[in-house]
């Protein structure tokens, strides 16, 4: 007789595992803080529970290079780098025509994104923003995912005066690294916009054209026309120095959409690890996972976003 | 103008507008705290923050209202 399976177990099995679930969360509950403010303190041993979490917003130094301090959350982003690169020597070492899963998978992610770079900024200019956007991505993707690696964080060192200090650390929860990441967006989207509109790019934030103009009609003897010229003339200086100020908080913005989601949920996790501990923080950790998808979603889609309007002429920026 | 373009640009405005009136007000606060003109240029900030906001908001989404008033908002 074919035993039935659920989930791939058979199903004394998965009501034993089951059990044990509900028996963990009903442990957690009860020895974390929410559970002793309840029922008081029961007796149960300490290390079931977990000491209140002490969360650093600027990231600390783990130990000096040459003179340099190093923090732990460049040795996050350098981890991060190191599995980018190995990964991609070993996918694209033996490429076949039949891919295997992880080939695969890759080529899913990639062709998934390029599509989106074509379709959004069209045929040509797709192909050239594709690199630029689709490391973005691939950056602050494995930087989520990695500081989500169960341990990532708990690894102590002997800090400068001997405290313990964290080893690793997400790069994306230390401010540096978004802002890094969101200059290089700025830089790019002014390089792309530069190459391909030349001079007439900076056009869009100093058009003072008209307000010259109209001091020349106004010279020559036209007051009527001068006058309004130079309202409007006023207008479009006034409209270029807003174009240039909001391309300023673009970085800002860029910089603190990344690390609030990221330093959010890196709280989120310990938080909800300390209230009640061990299985009560998984769901968030399915949660977090969506999350540092979706913000490589968004970091780099607006990235591309506004590249394309870069390069786009005046009026026709629909794409 | 395909979807994902519009879903993109919808996501980057609610951030842009609180980054452009926090660093607008920042920037007045400090300035004030440099030159001793309290409070004028924390409220100066504050409305230039807002003029950005709005202006840089409504160069997102033009293409999205263009496309809405043509009938072919996809």
């Amino acid at each position: 007789m074919a035993k039935r399976r659920v989930l791939g177990m058979p199903r004394p099995l998965l009501a034993g595992v089951l059990f044990f679930i509900v028996f963990l969360l009903v442990v957690g509950f009860l020895v974390g803080p929410l559970g002793k403010n309840m029922f008081g303190d029961l007796g149960l041993p300490a290390w079931l529970s977990l000491p209140h979490p002490e969360f650093q917003l600027p990231a600390e130094t783990a130990f000096h290079l040459f003179g340099f301090p190093v923090a732990n959350s460049i040795i996050g982003a350098w981890i991060t780098m190191a599995v980018l690169i190995c990964l991609s020597y070993v996918i694209t070492r033996r490429m076949k025509i039949i891919p295997g899963r992880l080939q695969s998978a890759f080529e899913l992610l990639l062709g998934w994104l390029y599509d989106l770079c074509r379709r959004v900024a069209g045929e040509e200019n797709g192909r050239r923003f594709f690199p630029v956007v689709a490391t973005i991505f691939l950056f602050v993707a494995f930087n989520a995912w990695l500081s989500l690696i169960p341990g990532f964080g708990s690894i102590l060192v002997a800090g400068a005066e001997g405290e313990p200090v964290h080893l690793l650390r997400g790069a994306n929860t230390d401010i540096n690294m978004p802002l890094a990441l969101a200059l290089v967006s700025f830089v790019f989207v002014e390089y792309f916009g530069l190459k391909s509109l030349g001079l007439r790019y900076l056009g869009k934030f100093f058009n003072a054209g008209q307000f010259f103009q109209s001091l020349g009609h106004m010279v020559r003897g036209r007051l009527r026309a001068g006058l309004g010229g130079l309202f409007t003339g006023f207008i479009h200086i006034f409209v270029g120095l807003l174009e240039a100020l909001s391309e300023m908080v673009r970085i800002v913005s860029f910089t603190f959409r990344l690390f609030g989601n990221m330093t959010a949920g890196e709280i989120l996790l310990l938080i909800a690890a300390f209230l009640i501990p061990w299985v009560f923080a998984l769901p968030f950790y399915g949660l977090e996972l969506l999350v540092g998808f979706v913000q490589a979603l968004i970091f780099s889609g607006l990235t591309l976003v506004f590249l394309t309007l870069a390069v786009a002429h005046h009026g026709e920026e629909s794409a | 103008m395909s979807r994902w373009t519009a879903a993109l640009r919808l996501v980057g405005v609610g951030f842009f507008i609180g980054s452009s009136i926090v660093l607008g007000v920042v920037a007045g606060l400090w300035l004030d705290s440099r030159l001793n003109t309290s409070p004028a240029l924390a409220i100066a900030g504050l409305l230039l923050g807002i003029v950005v906001a709005f202006y840089g908001v409504y160069r997102m989404l033009i293409p999205l209202l263009k496309n809405r008033k043509n009938g072919e908002g996809d």
